[in-house]
Parts: structure tokens; sequence; C-alpha cells
């Protein structure tokens, strides 16, 4: 179709013109003096040469032009293409004979080398275009990898189109940013093509200048993932059979990588929704029942009261008042930990700086839990002075109150639980220790991650909220908090605030 | 009726403080003996010391799993039982129906509800099972002469529509999972035979209810199977 590949270079045929000639001259003064069938042979020297360096045609046109040389300086008559004796014309066969045997035996050997160099070459891009791409991991640095690395080698401008679901072939990536001799929309199109049919598709793709596309698509079997165009930055001839083997080999190599990473992401992305799924069921059950099982305390005592009204003693109806007030307590008290998360989560949890008396904070809360703490004691243990500390009284109380409600919780009715303040000149350390389930060693950090629920909970049901909220709150005011084992059983949670705080 | 409830003893199963409280003091109050047990362990212990007359038991304890406790109930009486369940469990409510629960209050329940149940569960467990004739309301059913009377008037149903009937009304007030009312008329539990069961309720409303679309007589529970609406 085009004929570039056959363009004309006319230097190696000067050259062999002005070399016979100057081996013409030289030889002369010698020429009558030799035999003239040496001076063939020495002819046949330019032949051998074109052959090895330029190719066939240039070395029949030593051939040609060694003849004729031969023919008019060296046979007699001399200065004239006459031939005298007739003999010297199967001579000339002879020699024509040889040139062209020794000509077609070298230029196929020079091929076959050039053949070989080539293949080596093709194996070791393929090499190292495999070794770069094998260990990208995701699609971005795959196709950058592989587009860089591939123009580098080829000197080629690489574009690579993918498809999105099968359809919709849109530019994934394109090695350098796209010249203005080439159409962007006529590429697409032709790529487009290309993906449609599944064959690779040679196409000039410029108006001006000779920029060549190679389309090729990207597949494996049946799956067809995109296409890669490959642009000539130079002008240059028509594709050898082996460039496009190569290409064709590169295609394949490309199609394969895509292959693994894209089903590396899906198998990825199956199981993280798999995951949260998982743990957004895990949430939402653990939700509801500590929403649901407040609730039914609270449903069951008020109808109680309204279709029993005068069946209840004074003191029995106070019984339920008292059910329906710690049902709402404890609802309260969960959805304020699901706001808190929230308001964490989305860091909109602005700290007030408030002159808070932590005597007064303990003291709320004790309140608080006395309907839940049953038959346990709650023991203070606090230190002649508690200095007073900044931060914001209902975050400080709620963290309290989920620490404490937690040891409560998790140990037996009738131990004893002991909280305890201590002062010291930067730090004030509240400790709340428990003799409950304890913990095990590798959970001593992880309770306080989010939804975290410890192995010893057994049949209590949570949220695993609380600890992680109290977490954040400590933290929102500089402290800290943790955890570990009392002595002989159960567990201290130890939370340290900061006393004096930057401003 | 009050008369017949007084000193009947209750054992409440449930490990939830707050609702064995409000069961407590609700039962209490309605003149009933409350025992407590908030494991199912202690359940069973206390079904063999204080012999109560009926027992509410909660289906998510901590220990036993409440259906274990209730196999275990069932291996040595016949006392009535009530399941507490959540709302989200339908598999073993019905699971506990079809293994000798009497029946089930889904939580969160009005008392009103669950003191209607224990009501039904206990006068069940006191008539004797064969009556020769049930009244309920303007409904009459003859059992040894396999007849219904409906305002007085002769009703005509098919063998397995009164088979159907009979036991839906001997157990008035109480609810029949779909497989019991399968094993008990057609003899054998074959699920093929599950919507034969939708159609002859049909027809036994088309036949007994003044208004089908609003069952007085024989009502569904969604899920569960059919309740026979006692008469008060």
């Amino acid at each position: 179709m085009t004929n570039s590949r056959s363009t004309f270079r006319w230097h190696p045929y000067a050259i062999t013109a002005l070399l016979i000639a100057g081996m013409t001259i030289l030889l002369k003064p010698f020429g009558l003096a030799f035999e003239t069938a040496n001076i063939a042979l020495i002819f046949l020297l330019p032949v051998l040469l074109n052959a090895a360096v330029w190719g066939l045609r240039p070395a029949f046109f030593a051939a040609f032009l060694g003849v004729l040389s031969f023919d008019f300086f060296f046979i007699p008559p001399v200065l004239s293409f006459t031939v005298a004796d007739l003999r010297y014309l199967i001579s000339f066969a002879v020699y024509l004979v040889v040139a062209v045997l020794t000509a077609s035996l070298a230029a196929r050997l020079k091929q076959q080398v050039l053949y070989s160099k080539q293949k080596e070459k093709q194996t070791a891009t393929l090499y190292a275009l495999s070794k770069q791409i094998s260990s990208a991991v995701d699609m971005p640095s795959l196709l950058d990898r592989f587009s860089r690395q591939l123009s580098e080698i080829l000197k080629m401008d690489v574009t690579i189109y993918l498809a999105e679901n099968n359809k919709n072939l849109t530019l994934a990536r394109r090695s350098s940013p796209f010249s203005h001799h080439v159409q962007e929309q006529a590429e697409l199109a032709l790529a487009k093509r290309v993906y449609k049919q599944g064959k690779s598709l040679e196409k000039r793709i410029s108006h001006t200048g000779g920029l060549i596309g190679h389309f090729i698509p990207l597949q494996i079997e049946e799956h067809r993932f995109g296409v890669m165009v490959l642009i000539s930055k130079h002008e240059r001839g028509e594709t050898l059979p082996e460039q496009a083997l190569l290409f064709e080999a590169i295609g394949g190599l490309a199609a394969s990588a895509v292959a693994r990473v894209k089903f590396e992401e899906e198998a990825k992305l199956a199981h993280l929704t798999a995951e949260s799924e998982r743990l957004r069921i895990a949430i939402l059950n653990s939700v509801s029942h500590e929403l649901r099982t407040p609730l039914a305390a609270i449903i069951g005592s008020a109808t109680g009261l309204i279709d029993g009204e005068k069946l209840f003693t004074a003191e029995e109806r106070m019984e339920l008042l008292v059910t329906i007030r710690d049902g709402a307590l404890r609802m309260n008290r969960l959805v304020l930990n699901l706001l808190g998360m929230a308001r964490l989560e989305g860091g909109m949890l602005t700290l007030r700086k408030d002159e808070c008396e932590l005597e007064e904070i303990i003291g709320s809360t004790c309140m608080q839990l006395k309907g839940y703490q049953e038959h346990r004691t709650i023991r203070l243990d606090l230190t002649a002075e508690i200095p007073i500390i900044l931060g914001d009284e209902a975050l400080l109380e709620q963290m309290l109150i989920n620490v404490i409600s937690n040891a409560i919780k998790y140990s037996p009715n009738y131990s004893e639980i002991i909280l305890s303040v201590k002062a010291g000149s930067e730090f004030i350390q509240l400790s709340v220790a428990d003799e409950g389930v304890g913990l095990k060693e590798n959970e001593l950090e992880r309770i306080f991650e989010k939804f975290y629920r410890s192995e010893q909970t057994g049949h209590l049901t949570g949220t695993g909220l609380g600890l992680a909220i109290s977490k954040g709150i400590a933290e929102l005011h500089g402290g800290t908090i943790s955890a570990k084992p009392n002595v002989p059983k159960g567990t201290i949670i130890t939370i340290s605030l900061p006393l004096v705080q930057d401003n | 009726m009050s008369n017949l409830e007084h000193h009947v003893r209750v054992l409440v199963v449930e490990d939830d403080t707050q609702i064995r409280k409000l069961l407590k003091v609700t039962l209490q109050a309605h003149k009933y003996n409350v025992y407590e047990a908030s494991t199912g362990e202690e359940g069973l212990e206390k079904v063999s010391l204080a012999s109560p007359d009926l027992v509410i038991l909660d289906l998510g304890l901590p220990d036993l799993s409440g259906l274990d406790v209730l196999r275990s109930i069932r291996e040595r009486s016949n006392l009535p039982v009530i399941v507490l369940t959540a709302i989200d469990r339908e598999a073993d409510k019905i699971f506990a129906l079809d293994h000798g629960a009497d029946d089930y209050v889904t939580k969160p329940f009005g008392m009103g509800e669950l003191v209607a149940r224990i009501r039904v569960a206990l006068r069940h467990s006191a008539r004797a099972q064969e009556e020769p004739v049930l009244h309920h309301g303007e409904l009459m059913i003859n059992v040894a002469q396999r007849s219904v009377e409906l305002k007085g008037e002769p009703i005509k149903l098919s063998p397995t529509e009164f088979d159907l009937l009979k036991i839906l009304a001997f157990n008035a007030g109480r609810v029949i999972t779909k497989s019991q009312l399968l094993k008990q008329v057609w003899n054998e539990y074959d699920d093929s035979n599950r919507h034969y069961l939708r159609i002859y309720i049909g027809h036994l409303r088309k036949k007994l209810e003044d208004n089908p679309a609003e069952p007085k007589y024989i009502v569904t529970e969604p899920g569960v199977g059919y309740r026979f609406l006692a008469a008060e």
C-alpha cells in the first residue's frame, strides 16, 4: 500500500561506483601484467562487501558495474566493450554467476544475523516489559509502568484504551502528551473499530507527516479488555512481519497483565464488600438489640400501668415507673454513644474548655448508674484535693458513664468497683477497677477499637462503642485511656487527663 | 376468674433484669405468685423446686438456648409454656410452638396481651381435652355428632373442614402453627399440603364469618399459623 519502505537510498550505489572506479584506476597499471582471471576475482570483492553491508541490490549493482569495467578496461580490445575472444563471454557469465551466488549467500547470512539479533532484542523487550508490569498491583500503576517502559523500548508513543463494563472504550493512558499531528477523535474511532472486531489494524493517523498507528486489541480468549495504540514517532517504512509479531506479543502481554490486575481488583472489592456487609449486619443486630431490650421494658411497664391502673399498689406503680425511667436512661446512653461516634467520626466534635469539677462529674455519674448497678458497690477513693480541669463536662461525664457502666456490666452482682482519683503535677488519673470477667493480654488495646467486643463478654450483648468513644473523648482532652488486668481478677481502666492545657 | 387464678404460680425465665422486674410487678398485681430465674439452668431448677403452673420463657437466654429449656421442660411435664421472642426471630418462634410451647409473645409486648395469653394457657390446661359440645358466641360445635350450628342454623362442613375447626376451637385462644394443623388433620407432615390448608381455612371462613376478610373466629398469625378467638 505504502511505498515509503522502498525509498531509494542512493549512497550505496554511489560508493560502489566510486569503489569500482578506484579499483580500476589502481589495477590498470598492473592490469595487463596480471592474468585477467585474477582481476575478475578482485572485482568479486565489492560484490561480497555490498552483499554483507547493504544487501542484495547494491551487490548486484556492483557485479554489473564490475563486469562492465572489467570488459571495458581489461579485456582486449581495451577501452571498448567489444570482445575479441568470444571465450571471455564465458568468463563473464561465470563471473556473474559466482557474483550472484556469493551475493545472495552473504545477503542471506546477513539477514539471518539481523533477524536473530532482532529476535533477541524482542525477547529482551518482552522480558523486561513483563518483569516491569508483573509487580504492578493496581491498574493506574500497571498502565503507567507499561506505557512508559514500552515507549522507551520501541521509541513509540503508547496509548491504551480500556473498556468499562465491556463497552464504552475510554482513554486510560497515554505515554506522552498527545502530539497535535494526530487527530484524537480519529484515533478513538479506529480504536473502537479494532475493539469491536478484535483484529489488529495499521493505519496512517495524521494528515501531515507519516505517523502510523498500530492498533492492537487487548484480549485473552473471549475476554476483550481494550485496545493498545502504538504510534511511530518518526516516519518509518512498512511494518515488518516480525515487528507485527512483536506488537501482537506485547498486546498479549498487556492483556494478561490487565486481566490479572482487573480480576485482582474485582476479587478485592468483592471481599471488601462482603466484609463491610458482615460488619454492618453485626452492628445493626447489636444496636437494634440494645435498643429493643430497654424498649420492651418501657412498653411493658407503661401498658401494665395503663391496663391495670387499679391493680397496683403505690409501691408497685413506683417500681414500674422506675423501670420505665431506667429503660429510657439505658436507651439514652446508647443514643448518646451513637451520636458521639458519628460526631467523632465526622470530626465534628469541638471541645469546650470549661472549668470542670471532677468530683461533681463523678457524683452525677454515680447517680445516673444507681439503678443499673444493682447490688454492686461503687467505692470512691478520692484524694483530698482534686484540682479543676479544663474540658467539656458533658463529654467527660459520658466517658465516665461508659467506663463505669462497662465495669458494672461485666462484673458479678455483689462485687466491688473502685473508682480512684490521683492527682499528679501534670496529670490527673482516674482508675476504675472491677472484679469482673477480665481481659486477655492481647485484648487490652483492642477493646478501645470501634465495634470490638472482647471474647470474654460471652452472652452479654453490646455495641462495642462505649470504650471507643471514651478513648475519643480522652484524646480530645489531650489525655489517654488504657486497660490492665486487676488482681486477682477483673480489669482496671485508667484515664489520664492533663491538668494544664495549652491554650 | 380471679378466684381460679388465685395463687397460681408463674415462673419467669428471663435474663434482662428490667423485663424480669416488670413481669414480676405486673403479674403480682394480677395476683399471680411470681418466681424468677435469670438463666436456663436456674429456670430448669425452679421448674422442679417451685412446681409452677405456668412458665414464661425468654428464648434468648445467656446459657442454654430457650429452646433447650423448653425441650427439657417438655420431657418431664405438660405444664403450659409461653415463650418471649424478639420480632426478628420468626424461625425460633415457630420452632418453639412446634416443640410444645403453648403460645408466644413478641417483644416489645403490652402487658394486657401477655396476661390474656396467660389466662388462655391456664384455662386450656385446666380443661379436659374432650368436651362433647363447644360453644363460642353464636357458634356451636357438636364434636360427637360432627355437626356445627351458627346462630341456630346448621352449617354443612366437609370432614376436613370439620377437623380443622375442631382442632382450632379446642385450642381456642391459642396459636396453632401450620405444621401442627397439617400433622393433626392430614396425619402427616407434608409441605406440599400447605396451600390446601390456606384453601380450607378460606372455605371455613366463608361459611362461618360474616365478613371473611375481617374474620371474627379464625384469625391469621402472620408467618406462624392460625388462632381461634375465644369468646369471653
